[in-house]
């Protein structure tokens, strides 16, 4: 008998086993999830050109819109007898990590001489930085690497041995950015809010030309903001 | 003689062990599936008697990821033959930094107690009780708080220690010593996460969901 029940034994030891395998009173779910650097520059509002006699703004900004506007500045020979010809153009800035906003700007002008006008001739600066609304970082600091508004006395004046009106601050104009150059940096702007939030670092970008006795013709000035993570 | 009364002893203890053994079970409920994702996946397997091994990969919840939410349904099957409760404790997901992904921000609840076939026990006297504050579907039922930061009613802060989500009476009406295709109850645990503007990083986080025996309740 016992020779007999030996192996029986063991076959329903092994069925034992074999079925207790099949059962758990647990279970696992594991989770993982990405996140990558994000920035992005849209369009701040319209923009605002004063100054300026004939043309106007071809395509305007519209808030928290990709930014892509246009402007015609008008006349820029000496019958605009105003100071200057202004575009100021919000820029809005998002991001999760710290960024690094630069420009490129190409100026070409119809012109032959050395009177046409050239980049150094476009002053450029952003102005108040601003970091506010809910879901905003509040804190750290912006680095302005443009000297303001180009307009400002400080910013330039007229040289005494060419008796041309000059940008002399540092990058006050666009001769400074034919390549990609900073213009602004800081720390992350946004903190953990979805993108549907319309909040964000606003900052206007100015763009300047004072009307002289340029050589007659006509100019075309593009500029391209680039927003970066680094 | 003696020694077979030793083996028919032992066979017995075996036996006793075996059915304590198939008087709880938690395993896959079905096929789990992933929605808004990108980049993401969620793997596991369609068979109910397959064990719970549940893998999911929410992918990029930064704003490149334009969907509003993603959401991950994870089907879960369960079977005793007494009361029982579920309960799940977490691990992971310690970010230092506020900004970054927290637990929080991982919006957990369970939803739609249903049948596992016709063997799953039906009892008139006590109900299957999801407990509060985790009977939402977070991706339905998500707010902005006043921060600008999406909340959900319950997410996997909510977990504190081993946390009982679930309890019920009976579940399966067999004894059967194995998992069958039909002898259960099937809920549906749901995870959402909206991409938002995180700090960078990855992260990742084990959550156990354990069945034991719960409150006594009749069938």
């Amino acid at each position: 008998m016992p020779r007999l029940t030996k192996p029986l034994l063991l076959t329903i030891l092994l069925v034992s086993a074999v079925t207790c395998v099949g059962q758990s009173t647990t279970g696992t779910v594991s989770m993982s999830a990405t996140v990558s650097k994000f920035v992005e520059i849209n369009s701040g509002g319209a923009v605002t050109l004063t100054g300026n006699s004939g043309g106007g703004v071809t395509t305007d900004g519209v808030a928290n819109s990709p930014l892509a506007v246009s402007i015609n500045l008008g006349e820029l020979g000496p019958s605009n007898t105003n100071s200057f010809v202004t575009a100021q153009v919000p820029l809005r800035l998002r991001s999760n990590a710290a960024y690094v906003l630069s420009m490129t700007a190409t100026v070409t002008s119809s012109g032959t001489t050395s009177n046409r006008i050239g980049a150094a001739d476009v002053g450029f600066g952003l102005g108040t930085i601003t970091r506010s609304g809910s879901g905003v970082n509040p804190s750290g600091t912006d680095t302005n690497a443009t000297s303001g508004d180009p307009t400002l006395a400080a910013n330039g004046s007229v040289n005494a041995t060419t008796g041309r009106y000059e940008f002399t601050a540092v990058r006050s104009n666009l001769s400074a950015f034919s390549s990609a150059t900073t213009a602004l940096s800081g720390p992350f702007i946004m903190n953990a809010v979805p993108r549907s939030n319309v909040n964000g670092l606003s900052v206007p970008a100015f763009f300047a030309i004072k009307p002289q006795f340029f050589e007659n013709g006509t100019t075309t000035i593009s500029v391209t903001f680039t927003v970066t993570a680094p | 003689m003696r020694f077979f009364i030793f083996l028919t002893l032992l066979v017995f203890v075996v036996g006793v062990q075996t059915a304590s053994a198939q008087a709880l079970d938690i395993s896959s409920g079905g096929l789990p599936t992933i929605t808004g994702s990108v980049n993401g996946s969620v793997t596991g397997t369609a068979n109910v008697t397959g064990d719970l091994v549940v893998t999911i990969n929410f992918g990029e919840v930064s704003p490149l990821n334009t969907n509003s939410v993603v959401k991950v349904l994870v089907p879960i099957a369960l079977r005793s033959n007494q009361p029982y409760q579920v309960s799940v404790s977490m691990s992971g997901l310690t970010n230092a930094n506020s900004e970054a992904l927290q637990a929080s921000d991982v919006g957990f609840g369970v939803q739609n107690p249903r049948l596992l076939g016709g063997a799953g026990q039906i009892c008139n006297q006590s109900s299957h009780i999801i407990r509060s504050p985790f009977n939402n579907d977070p991706a339905l039922s998500a707010t902005i708080s006043g921060s600008g930061r999406v909340s959900y009613p319950s997410t996997l802060a909510s977990l504190s220690g081993p946390t009982v989500i679930l309890s019920g009476p009976e579940l399966s009406k067999n004894n059967s010593s194995k998992r069958q295709q039909s002898d259960g109850w099937i809920f549906d645990a749901v995870f959402a996460l909206t991409p938002q503007f995180f700090v960078s990083g990855v992260s990742s986080a084990t959550l156990i969901f354990t069945i034991s025996p719960g409150p006594n309740v009749p069938c």
